[in-house]
């Protein structure tokens, strides 16, 4: 069992960008026809050559520190993606396959799956850890995984940045999904959080996967995105209820993710 | 508490499991050989496994054909190593072992390949539809499928860190109390990606790769993959190993270039110490990074030159396997490991006229020495670095 506070929330997709927006439609609104992903803490010379799937990390992960007071510098990173930048992959590959000799040194080094911590790293001139994973179908359940044990067992701030990118052709018949959708997490250690939204009480059992329950939010069409399970988990974390959710992790265990909120310490 | 590291193989160009790859070492062997890779005409030296291609993946997982897959599945079977994991299965159970494998680049050459073949319509051929290989998980679940562990399974992919951040990861995990033990590893196969991506940036030599050598021009790639069972205390009564300490840190400078100073390397090494108790002094030898390019093998150097004392015993292994990228975490703890329990600390391979504005100087010849800590360091692209201290336990 590990316990860890959270102290800010990002999220990104086609539909919403922030805390704020996503929490607006939870409540009703419509959606954004189309959010800008445009991450000020990239400086623009960098931005022009980070790829987009950097660029939804980045994002997510300086919005969820806004939303807690912490100095970016300080925080470990987990980014976490089951089919990682499918656009990149698809750059490499076509190019192998017709012309190999004239492939991009930039996106060749922009292709290796820790691409966007890299860039977090150099833009907020941080030297604390930074790791790149993978859990295909699992990968929620994975990076929550590594990224409480990192913030128990090293004592530091922990964010986790979550996302799934849009499928280019070829993919389709093994990741059938056009809907992008990044989701930053900040844990901390227990007390190193002033105002925490609420704390994690995370644990992994065997047994039964829990029931496929696809999000539904008027509007906004993310099915097939292996990481929409995390919506469930953001919308418990939105109304405020104290309650289990449960994310596969293995074929036949979970992670299961107590939320409690603060009693009267809530964010905001 | 203590983290116990019991059975570990590794398979790489240097030899199919521990029995040929000692026997390399120890005859001064590289598994080096100019490029032959089927598809790729880069003027090279690469570390390919011999016979890789015929491997065949155990009846009813032929879904999961891969390049990579072969590898790790060709990688598992030496040493006894598969019959450890079965042995450990049966005492502890399936659920409280974890599966952390370290890749760069995972099945990718099985995507190049579908791409080479992509219908008309653009979808990939019938064959290659293969939803669990086309992803960056791709060897931590085959690694779990096929030893029907069913604790948390995740793969690392942070450039040429990967595999040594596996430690790291397990260690948190055993130590929260997640599992008891968990199956580490990296399998890193050659492809075209690599190949060419590395070719891009004009860092892969047309020699033999000749680490901490003046002539030094460049890297080259190798395939491998190692494995070890790292347990909490008590676990193994046989283990004669363990984890004394590990070090992950950003260099934040560049995606790909190292920092002048070896600022991240530096950081990792420190942490590393810190979390062992252990003074530069106390350790031994170092299995470098060593990668052959002019700059890291400079930094290095410097890095070293800034913590350490002549006491201590430095090499690069490169010339034997290359470069293995993911790999090369696990490939390289497996020989310090290997040096620990032998007593054969590998030289430099191929360093022959050594460049003498390093600041550090390696051993070029094997030395027959008694090892009670050692250091194996692993820095990637994306300024990823990681150090991993290995101790012996006494009595």
């Amino acid at each position: 069992m590990a316990r860890v506070d959270l102290a800010g929330v990002g999220i990104w997709s086609k539909s919403f960008s922030g805390w704020e927006q996503f929490c607006a439609v939870v409540n009703g609104a419509s959606v954004d026809a189309d959010p800008k992903l445009k991450p000020e803490l990239i400086p623009a010379r960098e931005r022009r050559r980070a790829p987009q799937f950097v660029k939804m990390a980045v994002e997510v992960m300086d919005q969820a520190c806004n939303m807690a007071d912490v100095d970016r510098s300080s925080v470990a990173t987990v980014f976490a993606s089951g089919m990682g930048d499918m656009e990149i992959t698809d750059y490499m590959c076509r190019t192998l396959a017709t012309m190999p000799r004239t492939i991009s040194p930039t996106k060749f080094h922009n292709s290796v799956h820790n691409a966007a911590t890299g860039y977090w790293s150099i833009a907020t001139e941080s030297n604390a850890p930074a790791t790149a994973v993978s859990g295909y179908a699992n990968s929620s359940a994975i990076a929550l995984l590594e990224g409480a044990t990192q913030a128990i067992e090293e004592n530091i701030p922990v964010l986790v940045a979550v996302q799934e990118g849009a499928a280019p052709n070829p993919f389709k018949s093994v990741y059938d999904s056009d809907q992008p959708l990044a989701v930053s997490l900040l844990l901390m250690p227990t007390g190193e959080c002033s105002s925490p939204i609420c704390e994690f009480r995370i644990g992994v059992s065997g047994g039964d996967l829990p029931e496929e329950k696809p999000v539904s939010l008027a509007g906004v069409d993310l099915n097939g995105n292996f990481i929409v399970e995390l919506l469930d988990l953001l919308l418990v974390v939105a109304e405020g209820d104290n309650r289990r959710l449960d994310l596969p992790i293995s074929p036949s265990g979970t992670l299961s993710i107590n939320v409690t909120r603060p009693g009267n310490k809530g964010h905001g | 508490m203590r983290l116990e590291i019991g059975p570990y193989t590794a398979s790489s160009a240097a030899g199919i499991g521990l029995v040929e790859m000692r026997e390399s070492i120890v005859t001064k062997r590289t598994g080096l050989r100019r490029n032959d890779l089927e598809g790729c005409d880069l003027d090279t030296w690469i570390g390919r496994v011999e016979g890789l291609e015929k491997v065949a993946l155990p009846e009813g997982l032929e879904h999961l054909q891969s390049r990579n897959n072969q590898l790790a599945w060709l990688g598992l079977q030496q040493d006894g190593f598969l019959e450890s994991i079965i042995d450990l299965k049966s005492r502890i159970g399936a659920d409280r072992i974890g599966v952390i494998i370290g890749t760069s680049t995972s099945s990718i050459g099985r995507t190049e390949e579908a791409y080479e073949r992509l219908l008309p319509t653009e979808e990939m051929p019938e064959e290659y539809r293969q939803p669990h290989v086309h992803t960056l998980h791709s060897p931590g679940l085959f690694v779990a499928t096929v030893t029907g562990l069913t604790g948390p399974a995740m793969t690392i992919s942070t450039a040429c860190s990967s595999s040594a951040k596996v430690f790291a990861s397990a260690s948190r995990w055993i130590h929260n109390g997640f599992v008891d033990a968990v199956l580490v590893g990296g399998v890193d196969s050659l492809c075209n990606s690599i190949l060419y991506g590395f070719n891009s940036l004009e860092l892969i030599s047309a020699n033999q790769c000749r680490p901490f050598d003046r002539r030094r021009d460049g890297i080259n790639i190798g395939e491998a993959c190692g494995y070890a069972i790292v347990t909490r205390e008590g676990f193994l009564p046989d283990a004669r190993l363990h984890l004394a300490g590990y070090g992950e840190s950003s260099a934040a400078y560049h995606m790909a270039h190292p920092h002048p100073k070896g600022r991240g390397a530096v950081i990792a090494i420190d942490l590393a110490l810190e979390r062992a108790g252990l003074t530069a002094d106390s350790i031994d030898y170092v299995n470098l990074h060593g990668t052959a390019t002019p700059a890291n093998d400079r930094i290095e150097g410097r890095v070293l030159a800034k913590r350490f004392s002549e006491r201590t015993m430095a090499s690069s292994s490169k010339g034997w396997t290359g470069h293995a990228l993911g790999a090369a975490g696990i490939l390289e703890s497996v020989i310090t490991l290997e040096a620990m329990s032998t007593g054969v600390i590998p030289g430099t391979l191929n360093c022959e006229e050594m460049d003498l504005e390093i600041e550090f100087q390696v051993i070029t010849a094997n030395i027959d020495a008694e090892i009670r800590y050692a250091i194996s360091n692993s820095f990637g692209f994306g300024g990823n670095n990681a150090t991993l201290i290995f101790g012996r336990i006494d009595g």
